[in-house]
C-alpha cells in the first residue's frame, strides 16, 4: 500500500499536469456521455412518436392515392381472418380560419377517427376534458402544444377549412403529447371520421390501421391482405417499420456524433500516454531507488497503474457531470435539426456505468506502455548523475496504435444501436486516417517547424531557435501534442468541408433541376382548369410557369417517388441533365404521356435502361405501362431522395394526381424586383406561397448548418483537449530546462525573451498543426465525401474552414503558451543554477 | 586606480520555513581592474551567494554592491540583465551550455540575445579570437554532448569573455574536472588575464587553481576570515599556498 499512497504523491507533486489530464479525459468522457444521453433521448422520442402515431395497432394499411382508399377495401381488410380491429383514419393538412382580427396561424394536421375503434389501439390520454365519442359528431380533440400556441381551451371553438363551407367544430378534449401525425409538430386536431370526410369532401380512407386477434401472426395476415387487396395500390406497414424508418432518418446524425466523441476520447488519451510518459521519465531516478530497495518489476506497473486509474476515475467522474450538462445543450439543438424533442431524461446507471469504464479503460490502456517502461528501468538508473532522457525512457508512439484499437472496440461497444452499422466504415476509414496523421508527425514536424519559424525568426532569431530546438528534444511528446492539435483541427477543417459540398451540391442540385426562379406552392391540389397557372403568368415580367405536383407511385410493390412535370418547359428551361436517352425526344415523350424520366439513383436501384417498361399499379387490379425514355443525373428533390418525372397527361389521368403542388416561376431576363414583388402580390392573392429559389437553396444551407455547427462544436472540443495538451508540454519543456533558462537569463536573457521563447515554441506548433491538421481534414473530408458520393471533380476547397481551423488553432496554442510562458519568464537565476 | 568592483558590508539571509539563513554577515571587499582573485572557503560558507550578488544575479538584504562606480544592489530586473550581459561574464560549475546549439552559437549567445547579428563585424571576430584563446578551432560546428567536460567548460569561458565584460565571475569551474583538463581551463583564464587584463572572481576549493590568483580571501561562516596576497606570478605552483592555507586550517 505503501507505493500506492506514493503513486498519488507522486500527481500531487505535478498538480498542473494532473489537473489537465484530468481535464482531457473528463472532456472526453463528457462529449462521449453527452452524445449517449443525445442517443437515447432520440431514442426514446423516436419510440414515443411510434406510439403516438401506431398505437397499439399491429399493421397499417395506407392509401396511395390521393382520394384514398374506398370503403371496399377497408370492408376486405375486416373480412380477413386474423384482423380483430379495424380502426379508418383520414388525415389532412389544412389551416384554421383565424377568429377575426386574428393572424393566420401555421398548419394544423387534421386527424379523423372513428372513435371507438380508435380508442382500442390508440391509447387516448387526454389532460383536459373527454375523448370523441361519434363518428359524426361537430366536436375536436386537439394537442396539448396546439392549445398552448394557439390559446385553445375546452369549449373553444375552431373553424376548419376545407373545400366547401368550413365546419365549425368544439374543442371537447385535449390531448397528451404531441399526438398521432408525425411531422405536424404537435399541431394537430382529431376529429371524428364522418365530420372530416365531410369537411374535406373525400369518401375515401387515408389509412386503416389493424389490430389483430391474439394468436394471429402479422406476417400471415400480411400475406393474406397482399392476396385479398387488388383492387387498387396500397402501403403495408409496421409499426417495426416506421420505427426503423423514423431511426434511419436520424442514424446519420447520431453515427457521426458517436465518431466526433469517439475522436476527443482519443485525443484524450494523447494527454494521458504523455502525462504519464513525463512522470515515468522525470522519475526514473526514484524507480531506480525502489528497485534498488528490492521493488519487484509487478510493483512499479502496479504504481504507474494505480496513478493512471486515479486519473481516470476521477476525470471519468467529472466527465459525467460535464456530459449531463452538454448532453441537455446538445438536445436542444437536436429538436431542431431531426424534429424530435429528444428530452434528456439523464443516463440509465447502465449507460453512466459504460462511459465511466470507457474513459478509466482508455486511461488505463494509454499507461499501460508508461507502466512496462517504468518496470524496465534499472537500479543503475538511481546513480545516474545527469538528468537526460535516454531513449529507452521515452515513450513509443507505436502504442498509440494499440490505444487506437482500443478506443475504436469501446466506441464499438457504445455504437448508437439505433444508427446500426450507417458509418462505421466511414468512422474507421476517418480514425484510421487520423492515426496515420499523428504517427507522420514526428516525421514531419522537423522541416514544417522550419517552414514554421521562417516568418517567426526574421524577429525573433534566437527565440525561434531555441523553441524549435525544444520541439525537437523529445519528439514523441511533441509528435502527441501536435497529433491531438492535427486531430482537432483536421476535424473541423473535414466538416467544415462536408457541410460546405452538401451546401454546394444542394444548391446546384436545385438550380440544375428545378425551371424557375421562383417556388410558388399550394398546401392542397391546384387543378388545372382552375387557371392559377395562367393568372401567375399574366404578371408582367413572368416568362413562364410550369406546375409541378409530387406524388407517390407503386412500382413493383416498392414506393417510388414521382413529379409531374411538363416536359416542354424544362426543355426550353434547360434543366435536367440527361446521363442517357435523348433530351428532348424524352422531354417532349413526357408532354405525350406513356413515358418517364428516371433519376440516375432511382434507375440504378429499379435496373432500369431506356426503352424498358415500368408497370405502375393502379386501382382496380388495371395497371399502366410507362416507357422510361431517358435518365438524368439528378432530378426533382423529393421526401425519400429523388422523384421519376411523370408528364401531366399521365399524372392527371390513370395516376389521378388532382392538381399541382408547386409552380416553377420563370422571370424574363432582366425582369428585376418589380416582377418578383408582383408575383408575390398574385401568390399572396391566390392563397399561395411564393419562395425564390435562392430560400428554398438558403433555408436548405441553414438546415445543413445547423447539424454542422453541432459537429463543429464538438471538433472545438477535441482541439480544446489538444490545447491542454499544449499547455502541458510546454510546461514541461519549461521544468526541464528550468537550468538552461537560468543559464540563459544569467548571460542576459531577458524576462521577456524567456517568456517569448515558449510563445514562440507554442506558435511553432500551432503554425505546424494548422498545416498538418489542414492537410489531414482535407484527406478525412476526402474520405467522407467519397464514402457518401460527394466528391466529384471540380469541387470547391474548404478555404473558409481552413481560414477557421488556422484562428482556432494559432489562438489555441498561443493561449495555452500564456501559463507556461510565465513559469519561464519567472525562472529565479539562482534556484535554477542549483538544480542538480 | 579606483576599485571596479566594491562590497559593502553585503549581508544575506533566507527564509528557510520558519527558520532565516543567514548565509553572509557583513562582507566588505574591493577588487581592483585587471585583478585576478580567488574566493575560498568551506562548503557552506557563502562564497556562491557571494558571487551572485557581486554579479547582480541576486540582491543583498543589506549592503550594497557597488560595480564600476555605480550601486548595482537596487537594480531592477531589467537594469540587471542588461548589466549580466553587457558588463559581467559568468562561468558556472557545470551545465553552463544549451545542449541543441552547436559550440560556436553558444559562445554567440550574449550577441544573439542582444539581438545582434553574430555572423559578421566585430562580434564575429570576437567569437574567432576567444574560440583561439580556449584552443578550440575546429570544433565550432560541435554540439556539447559530442565534447569532453573540459571541452565543455572552456566554450562557458569563451562565452563569458567574448562581449570583453568588465568582471569575469567564475563559481567552481573546475569542480568537475580532473587534473589536467582543470589545468587546461585555468591556463586560458590566466591567458586572458594576461594578455588582456582581464579582472576575475574565481571561487574554488582547490588550492591549485586559487594559486593562480593574485589575491585570495578565504570566506567562513560568511565573513571574510582571511587575505591571502600572492602578488602576480608566472610560475603558479601551489606550494607556497597550501602551506599558508595549512596555517589558518584549511
Ligand atoms: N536559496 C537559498 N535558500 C536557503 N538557503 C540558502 C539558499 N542559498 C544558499 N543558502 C544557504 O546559504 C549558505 C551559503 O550557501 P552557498 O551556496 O553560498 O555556499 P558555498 O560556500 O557556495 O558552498 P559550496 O562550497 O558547497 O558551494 C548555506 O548554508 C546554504 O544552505
Ligand atoms: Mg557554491
Amino acid at each position: 500500500m505503501g507505493l500506492d499512497r506514493l503513486a498519488w504523491r507522486t500527481l500531487a507533486a505535478r498538480p498542473l499536469r494532473t489537473i489537465l489530464t484530468i481535464a482531457g479525459i473528463a472532456l472526453g468522457v463528457a462529449v462521449l456521455s453527452a452524445s449517449l444521453t443525445m442517443g437515447a433521448g432520440l431514442d426514446a422520442a423516436i419510440a414515443r412518436t411510434v406510439r403516438d402515431v401506431v398505437g397499439n395497432a399491429d399493421l397499417r394499411v395506407s392509401a396511395f392515392r390521393e382520394d384514398g382508399l374506398s370503403s371496399g377495401t377497408a370492408d376486405v381488410i375486416a373480412a380477413t381472418t386474423g384482423v380483430a380491429v379495424v380502426a379508418p383514419t383520414v388525415e389532412r393538412r389544412t389551416y384554421l380560419a383565424p377568429v377575426l382580427g386574428e393572424p393566420l396561424r401555421g398548419a394544423v394536421t387534421i386527424v379523423g377517427i372513428d372513435p371507438l375503434p380508435y380508442a382500442q389501439l390508440h391509447p387516448v390520454e387526454l389532460v383536459a376534458g373527454y375523448p370523441l365519442a361519434r363518428p359524426d359528431e361537430t366536436s375536436a380533440v386537439i394537442t396539448e402544444s396546439l392549445a398552448k400556441s394557439d390559446g385553445f381551451t375546452i369549449g373553444s371553438q375552431l373553424i376548419v377549412q376545407g373545400v366547401g363551407s368550413p365546419a365549425y367544430l368544439r374543442v371537447i378534449g385535449i390531448l397528451a403529447g404531441p399526438g398521432p401525425a408525425a411531422g405536424s409538430g404537435g399541431r394537430t386536431v382529431l376529429i371524428p371520421i364522418a365530420t372530416a370526410q365531410a369537411v374535406f369532401g373525400m369518401r375515401g380512407l387515408s389509412r386503416v390501421d389493424i389490430g389483430l386477434t391474439p394468436g394471429a401472426s402479422a406476417a400471415s395476415v400480411s400475406a393474406a391482405l397482399g392476396d385479398r387487396l387488388t383492387a387498387e395500390p396500397y402501403v403495408l406497414s409496421s409499426p417495426t417499420d416506421i420505427a426503423a424508418g423514423l431511426r434511419a432518418s436520424t442514424a446519420d446524425f447520431q453515427a457521426m456524433t458517436a465518431l466526433v466523441a469517439a475522436i476527443v476520447l482519443f485525443v484524450g488519451s494523447f494527454l494521458i500516454i504523455n502525462t504519464l510518459s513525463m512522470t515515468v521519465g522525470e522519475r526514473a531516478r526514484e524507480v531506480g531507488l525502489l528497485r534498488a530497495a528490492g521493488a519487484t518489476q509487478a510493483q512499479v506497473v502496479r504504481f504507474v497503474l494505480v496513478g493512471a486509474a486515479f486519473l481516470g476515475s476521477i476525470g471519468s467522474l467529472i466527465g459525467l457531470v460535464l456530459g449531463a450538462a452538454l448532453g441537455a445543450l446538445m438536445a436542444g439543438s437536436v429538436r431542431a435539426l431531426t424534429g424530435f424533442t429528444a428530452t434528456v431524461e439523464g443516463l440509465s446507471p447502465a449507460s453512466l456505468a459504460l462511459a465511466f469504464l470507457v474513459g478509466l479503460a482508455v486511461t488505463i490502456a494509454a499507461a499501460i506502455e508508461p507502466a512496462i517502461r517504468a518496470a524496465r528501468i534499472s537500479p543503475i538508473e538511481a546513480l545516474r548523475a545527469r538528468l537526460d532522457l535516454p531513449a529507452a525512457r521515452r515513450g513509443r508512439l507505436g502504442w498509440l496504435a494499440v490505444v487506437f484499437a482500443a478506443v475504436a472496440i469501446l466506441a464499438l461497444a457504445v455504437w448508437p444501436p439505433s444508427a446500426g452499422t450507417v458509418g462505421a466504415d466511414r468512422a474507421l476509414a476517418v480514425y484510421g486516417a487520423l492515426l496515420v496523421a499523428t504517427l507522420a508527425s514526428p516525421y514531419l514536424l522537423p522541416p514544417l517547424a522550419r517552414l514554421a519559424g521562417v516568418p517567426i525568426s526574421g524577429l525573433l532569431r534566437l527565440e525561434e531557435r531555441l523553441a524549435r530546438g525544444s520541439l525537437g528534444r523529445d519528439r514523441n511528446r511533441t509528435a502527441l501534442t501536435l497529433g491531438a492539435l492535427v486531430i482537432g483541427l483536421a476535424m473541423i477543417v473535414a466538416l467544415g468541408w462536408t457541410a460546405q459540398a452538401a451546401r454546394e451540391r444542394a444548391t446546384a442540385w436545385l438550380a440544375d433541376v428545378v425551371p424557375g426562379d421562383e417556388l410558388v406552392s399550394s398546401i392542397r391540389p391546384v387543378a388545372a382548369d382552375e387557371g392559377v397557372a395562367a393568372s401567375l403568368a399574366a404578371v408582367a415580367g413572368v416568362a413562364r410557369v410550369s406546375p409541378m405536383a409530387t406524388f407517390d407511385l407503386a412500382i413493383r410493390g416498392v414506393r417510388v417517388d414521382a413529379a409531374a412535370v411538363v416536359g416542354a418547359d424544362f426543355l426550353r428551361d434547360g434543366r435536367l441533365t440527361f446521363t442517357a436517352g435523348d433530351r428532348s425526344a424524352a422531354l417532349t415523350a413526357l408532354d405525350a404521356g406513356g413515358a418517364v424520366v428516371l433519376p440516375a439513383a432511382t434507375a440504378g436501384r429499379l435496373g432500369a435502361r431506356v426503352g424498358d417498361a415500368l408497370v405502375v399499379a393502379l386501382g382496380g387490379g388495371a395497371t399502366l405501362d410507362l416507357r422510361v425514355a431517358g435518365i438524368v443525373e439528378r432530378s426533382i428533390p423529393s421526401g425519400g431522395g429523388e422523384a421519376i418525372l411523370v408528364g401531366w397527361p399521365d399524372a392527371s389521368g390513370p395516376l389521378a394526381v388532382s392538381g399541382a403542388d408547386v409552380f416553377a416561376v420563370r422571370f424574363a431576363p432582366g425582369a428585376g424586383a418589380p416582377a418578383r414583388t408582383a408575383l408575390e402580390a398574385k401568390a399572396t392573392e391566390l392563397a399561395l406561397e411564393a419562395n425564390p429559389l435562392a430560400r428554398v437553396q438558403g433555408a436548405v444551407s441553414d438546415a445543413l448548418g445547423r447539424v454542422f455547427g453541432l459537429f463543429d462544436a464538438l471538433a472545438i472540443v477535441a482541439v480544446l483537449v489538444a490545447a491542454l495538451g499544449v499547455v502541458n508540454t510546454l510546461a514541461m519543456g519549461v521544468v526541464e530546462r528550468v537550468r538552461e533558462i537560468g543559464v540563459l537569463r544569467a548571460i542576459g536573457m531577458t524576462r521577456g525573451q524567456a517568456s517569448r521563447m515558449v510563445v514562440v515554441e507554442a506558435g511553432v506548433l500551432g503554425v505546424a498543426g494548422i498545416v498538418l491538421g489542414s492537410l489531414a481534414g482535407l484527406v478525412v473530408g476526402g474520405i467522407l465525401l467519397a464514402l457518401t458520393g460527394g466528391l466529384v471533380a471540380g469541387i470547391s476547397l474548404p478555404w473558409a474552414s481552413i481560414a477557421i481551423a488556422a484562428v482556432i488553432g494559432l489562438a489555441g496554442s498561443v493561449i495555452a503558451a500564456y501559463y507556461p510562458s510565465r513559469l519561464a519568464s519567472g525562472v529565479s537565476i539562482v534556484l535554477a543554477l542549483k538544480f542538480e | 586606480m579606483p576599485p571596479i568592483l566594491e562590497a559593502h558590508d553585503l549581508t544575506k539571509r533566507f527564509a528557510l520555513g520558519a527558520e532565516t539563513v543567514e548565509a553572509l554577515r557583513g562582507i566588505s571587499l574591493a577588487v581592483q581592474p585587471g585583478e585576478f582573485v580567488a574566493l575560498m572557503g568551506p562548503s557552506g560558507s557563502g562564497k556562491s551567494t557571494l558571487l551572485q550578488l557581486l554579479g547582480g544575479l541576486d540582491r543583498p538584504t543589506t549592503g550594497s554592491v557597488v560595480f564600476e562606480g555605480r550601486d548595482i544592489s537596487h537594480l531592477s530586473d531589467d537594469e540587471a540583465t542588461r548589466l549580466r550581459r553587457e558588463r559581467t561574464g559568468f562561468v558556472f560549475q557545470a551545465f553552463n551550455l544549451i545542449p541543441l546549439l552547436s559550440v560556436r552559437e553558444n559562445i554567440a549567445l550574449p550577441f544573439t540575445i542582444a539581438g545582434q547579428d553574430a555572423g559578421r563585424g566585430e562580434a564575429h571576430d570576437r567569437i574567432r579570437e576567444v574560440i583561439a584563446l580556449v584552443e578550440l578551432e575546429g570544433k565550432e560546428r560541435y554540439r556539447p554532448d559530442q565534447l569532453s567536460q573540459g571541452e565543455q567548460q572552456r566554450v562557458a569561458v569563451a562565452r563569458a569573455l567574448v562581449t570583453r565584460p568588465s568582471v569575469l565571475l567564475a563559481d567552481e569551474p573546475t569542480g568537475n574536472l580532473d587534473y589536467t583538463t582543470g589545468g587546461e581551463l585555468l591556463d586560458a583564464l590566466w591567458k586572458s588575464s594576461e594578455t588582456a587584463a582581464q579582472t576575475i572572481v574565481l571561487v574554488t576549493h582547490d588550492a591549485r587553481a586559487a594559486a593562480y590568483a593574485d589575491r585570495i580571501l578565504v570566506i567562513g561562516d560568511g565573513q571574510i576570515t582571511d587575505e591571502i596576497s600572492l602578488g602576480r606570478r608566472a610560475d603558479h605552483s601551489a606550494a607556497p599556498l597550501i602551506a599558508r592555507l595549512a596555517q589558518i586550517g584549511l
